[in-house]
């Protein structure tokens, strides 16, 4: 036997991950990563030695276990045992020991059981645990005398596999009651459940010091059904998990004949003849076909056919034929009804695999076609986005992809708009989050402690519920691009700042005919107050929403304790992504000069600039270079009601030098058109 | 006094001449209206012809020299003033320099960007998937079934039941655990051979801590072909290993177990003097997992496998905090 530091990393190297070796008085005890699909053979001590014996190449000796059955006694006299379902219970089995003395266990059983995590109780119950440790197979004993029969008279005992019935009540070894339904297996007598088949015993029929007469059970119960009880209960035992993962019926047999002849060793009595034994249908071992060629194609690696005999041998396979027609490169197997977690020839080529060690794998460069791979136009915009708003100083953050209650209430969501979680980790994530922003405005809130300007962006997914007219709900999950800006310098005027950051964006890729209309709400968002519904404006381009940008409303500020005005852009990205181009044109560069003739116009307050500048470039037409608002002021000098827009008008011609009399036939223009309205006035 | 006399005395005061100003008075002391050389010309007039001659030479000469070192003296009170100016323009190097406002990207885009760059490097293509998938996706399809107890290998997140209506018929939602749904949904629509990586945003319900996240990052491997081995997936992990490490990795394979491969590996890397991390599960796709894509399993053969991208990151930056990734915090995210 190797040492126990180099047996776990042969371990480790070839079957499981050790995570920990640990001395305990004079031996060592490892602590072993077995997954799930090793359950049914390593999680028991054979199972691992058997593994050991095979990766140390030493040969494995199941441990002796000598029992003397008295013929006087029958089991079946004493016992016997009725399966209302058998797919419920694949075998049932029972022995019968009569006379035994319940006392401590003998010191070496109490050390390995407490070595492995497990409390001693008594001897019985300790050696039913001991023996589970080492064979993987859970057992249970009962204390036959206490076992109900039909009358009070000495008669044969009737144990029953059965469900339970709703509302029946158990009082289990663990000092709780438990009240059960159909879907719970119990094994019960004559009046009541005796016990949660498979996961608990109950407390009528423990066994106690007084105990004279013992019933031995050595089952096996269907996985489902004892995993959805253990959930259903909140009960885990070492006996529910094995049987969760599946055991091999057919290690009943040397199990009840190694705990008897201990009880035997350890607490004396008689073991009666026999084995009351419900098993229908014999679970015989598999045949598998494995192709060595196939072998060698999976792993890359070819390993010699005797290579790969033995060390199916070793593990206990059968090579039943060494070849089979029409070819010498297939065998067949036959697995041993141990290994549940073996079926199809990639599982066996997995156990060759890893014995002979994934170390030998080489490696080889696969051979393939060149075929470049397509761009993702996804990523590619997503890049893009990424790119440019870093250009202009802003962070990228990630946030949870979830909100809680009280953004929901703060922000107005209701229940028909959002995803609710079935089983969030606190009331902070009950949500899947409906957009960007209450986590942006978390993230500014927390950043104000320790910074004056705040400019971070977020791409992620937001999910919706989305209630159409008379078409059923649908689920929605969106990719969304949100920004946002704020600060003490940012001040009142963030909203102007941020659409300049907003056009470069929409024009670094290549989306053109954008314009802002005021935002309006629709009847259906009437209930979100997100947006400042006066300094907010909708995006559109094409007839189509892209986003929205705007100052967010004051009441959200309020609950969530900002003092500062955060000014917000949320765009649907795949609206983005769709519409994006990598169309550039090159603008020639006039070699004729420009002249900036200045123009201001009073206007009635809430006249909307755009409107201003489409008549001065509808007036001006192609000479109109640029049109370039540069102050806008009401106050002193200027009449109520009304304020001054003042433009620099930038004339330029491509193919000549303007001379001042057209550069004023064009001003004189636009003075024109825009006096039509009989509200402005051009200052002079 | 005669020529002679005014030069050496020009001279003299030229040299002596400490500042510019001065030396402007200079000029027009000797050169200047009604002055000593000027006068001298002025004086030419009373002369014959043959001394006009000669003293005009003689004094034109002298002009030219004075105003020779004049120019000459201006020259160098120039240059020395500039020396001075310089000097007192002396700066203090190693005050701090001006602080300029730059973005960032998330250190996770860092990372994803240089992965998914090697990956394409060896022609994959990366394909995403959905972040809120159907049960059937997420575990079924990946030969992991109800009621088995390989689920609990993922804490999952369920959509409340009622949320649903369907646009599926009676289907479970809940947040992806891992990025593997997608190939199944990748190889229902195409045929091998194939080879994708999918990064994307996944979920665990697990209590949160140093090294545990509710959500993460995850990239998934896939590639499909004929003749597919596990040889070729140590090539092609080695590879991305090295590449992105930057520095020679020695890596191992042992024996693991997921439901949706067959043989499973688990793959460790050490680098040069450092200690085994684990890095990675994966595995050769599974029969079953070719069959719920619509392929015969007899036909492809391929290896798959999923890489956590914030740990690749925490490796990277030294980070040793999961949850910075997702605090929104920018002490943190400035740093990248």
């Amino acid at each position: 036997m190797p040492s126990s530091g180099k047996l776990a990393e042969i371990l480790t190297k070839h079957s499981f991950e050790v995570e920990e070796v640990k001395r305990v008085g004079k031996d060592w005890v490892l602590d072993i990563d077995v997954l799930p699909n090793r359950a049914c053979d390593c999680f028991s001590h054979i199972g691992i030695a058997r593994e050991v014996a095979v990766l140390t190449s030493s040969k494995f000796q199941i441990p002796n276990s000598k029992l003397k059955e008295n013929k006087n006694l029958k089991a079946k006299d004493f016992v016997g045992v009725e399966i209302k379902n058998k797919e419920d219970c694949s075998r049932y089995t029972a022995k019968v020991v009569l006379g035994v003395k319940v006392k401590s266990s003998p010191k070496w059983i109490q050390e390995r059981l407490k070595a492995c995590g497990l409390q001693p109780i008594n001897n019985i119950v300790d050696i039913t645990n001991y023996v589970m440790l080492e064979t993987g197979q859970p057992i249970h004993a009962f204390d036959f005398d206490k076992i109900k029969s039909e009358n009070s008279k000495f008669q044969k005992k009737k144990i029953i596999v059965r469900r339970a019935k709703k509302g029946e009540k158990i009082a289990a070894l663990d000092d709780k009651t438990y009240t059960l339904d159909e879907d719970i297996l119990v094994i019960a007598d004559a009046r009541e459940p005796i016990a949660i088949a498979g996961i608990k015993g109950g407390e009528s029929t423990g066994i106690d010091s007084e105990t004279k007469n013992i019933v031995i059970e050595a089952a096996n119960f269907n996985p489902r059904v004892i995993r959805k009880t253990s959930r259903k209960l909140k009960l885990r035992t070492d006996a529910s998990w094995r049987f969760e993962n599946g055991v091999d019926p057919n290690l009943i047999d040397f199990t009840q004949k190694r705990v008897c002849s201990l009880i035997q060793e350890i607490a004396g009595g008689k073991v009666a003849q026999g084995m009351v034994d419900f098993y229908p249908k014999k679970v015989r071992p598999k045949k598998i076909k494995l192709d060595l060629k196939y072998v060698e194609r999976l792993l890359g690696v070819r390993i010699p056919k005797e290579k790969i005999i033995k060390i199916l041998k070793n593990l206990g396979f059968k090579v039943a034929r060494q070849s089979i027609k029409p070819s010498t490169h297939h065998l067949l197997i036959e697995v041993p009804t141990r290994r549940l977690d073996i079926s199809i020839q990639e599982d066996l080529i997995e156990e060759i695999g890893r014995i002979a060690g994934f170390q030998n794998i080489p490696s080889i460069f696969p051979q393939a076609s060149l075929i470049p791979p397509e761009r993702n136009e996804e990523i590619f915009w997503q890049r893009n986005c990424q790119d440019i708003l870093k250009e202009q100083g802003f962070t990228e953050v990630y946030n949870y992809s979830f909100i809680g209650e009280k953004e929901k209430e703060i922000f107005g969501w209701q229940d028909t708009e959002v995803l609710e979680l079935a089983n969030p980790i606190s009331s902070f994530n009950k949500y899947l989050r409906p957009s960007l922003i209450p986590n942006l405005l978390r993230d500014v809130k927390e950043n104000l402690k320790f910074f004056d300007e705040i400019k971070i962006f977020e791409i992620g997914k937001i999910f919706r519920k989305c209630q159409m007219s008379n078409v059923k709900c649908q689920i929605l999950e969106k990719k969304m691009l949100g920004g946002v800006l704020t600060g003490k310098r940012i001040g009142d005027e963030g909203f102007y700042e941020l659409k300049g950051i907003v056009d470069l964006l929409l024009n670094k890729l290549g989306i053109s005919n954008v314009w802002y209309d005021d935002y309006q709400q629709t009847p259906e968002e009437s209930h979100l107050e997100i947006w400042h519904p006066r300094k907010s404006a909708e995006i559109k381009t094409d007839g189509q929403e892209l986003g929205f940008l705007g100052e967010i409303h004051p009441k959200i500020l309020e609950e969530l304790e900002i003092v500062e005005k955060v000014f917000v852009f949320d765009f649907n990205f795949e609206k983005l992504k769709k519409l994006a181009s990598e169309e550039h044109e090159y603008q020639p560069i006039s070699i004729h000069p420009a002249a900036v003739r200045d123009l201001a116009v009073l206007v009635p307050l809430r006249t909307k600039t755009v409107e201003v500048l489409n008549v001065i470039n509808a007036a001006g037409g192609k000479l109109v270079r640029d049109v370039d608002l540069f102050d806008v002021y009401s106050g002193e000098g200027i009449p109520e009601g009304k304020e001054n827009l003042a433009f620099h008008i930038i004339y330029q011609a491509e193919d000549r030098t303007l001379t001042s009399k057209e550069i004023d036939e064009v001003h004189q223009r636009i003075i024109k058109a825009l006096e039509e309205n009989p509200e402005w006035e051009v200052r002079k | 006094m005669n020529l002679k006399e005014i030069k050496i005395k020009a001279k003299n005061e030229i040299v002596k001449a400490r500042s510019l100003k001065e030396l402007n008075e200079i000029y027009k002391k000797y050169l200047g209206k009604k002055r000593e050389i000027t006068r001298i010309f002025s004086s030419l007039k009373k002369l014959s012809e043959g001394e006009r001659k000669k003293l005009g030479k003689e004094a034109n000469l002298v002009k030219r020299e004075v105003e020779e070192m004049i120019k000459e003296k201006s020259k160098q009170l120039q240059e020395k003033l500039r020396k001075q100016k310089i000097e007192k323009e002396k700066i203090d190097v190693t005050r701090p320099g001006k602080k300029l406002e730059v973005g960032h990207l998330h250190p996770l885009t860092h990372v994803q960007r240089e992965v998914l760059e090697i990956f394409q490097s060896m022609g994959f293509s990366v394909v995403l998937g959905p972040e809120l998938e159907t049960e059937w996706y997420n575990f079924d399809a990946l030969n992991i079934p109800k009621d088995h107890p390989a689920r609990d290998m993922w804490d999952t997140f369920w959509l409340q039941p009622e949320s649903q209506m369907s646009n599926v018929k009676s289907q479970k939602f809940l947040l992806r655990t891992h990025t593997s749904p997608v190939q199944i949904r990748y190889m229902e629509k195409h045929n091998p051979p194939l080879r994708i990586v999918v990064p994307g945003r996944c979920f665990r319900h697990e209590a949160t801590d140093a090294s545990h996240e509710i959500q993460f990052y995850q990239l998934e491997g896939l590639m499909v072909d004929e003749n597919v081995s596990a040889a070729n997936f140590r090539a092609v992990i080695e590879e991305f290993l090295r590449r992105f490490f930057k520095t020679p990795i020695e890596i191992r394979l042992r024996p693991s177990y997921f439901p949706f491969t067959e043989p499973s590996f688990e793959v460790d890397v050490r680098r040069e003097k450092e200690k085994w991390i684990e890095m990675m599960g994966a595995g050769m796709v599974h029969p079953k997992v070719f069959e719920a894509a619509g392929l015969n399993p007899k036909e492809w053969q391929g290896f798959a496998f999923g890489v956590g991208l914030d740990r690749l990151a925490m490796l990277r930056y030294k980070i040793n905090d999961i949850r910075l990734f997702y605090s929104g915090d920018l002490r943190f995210l400035n740093q990248f």
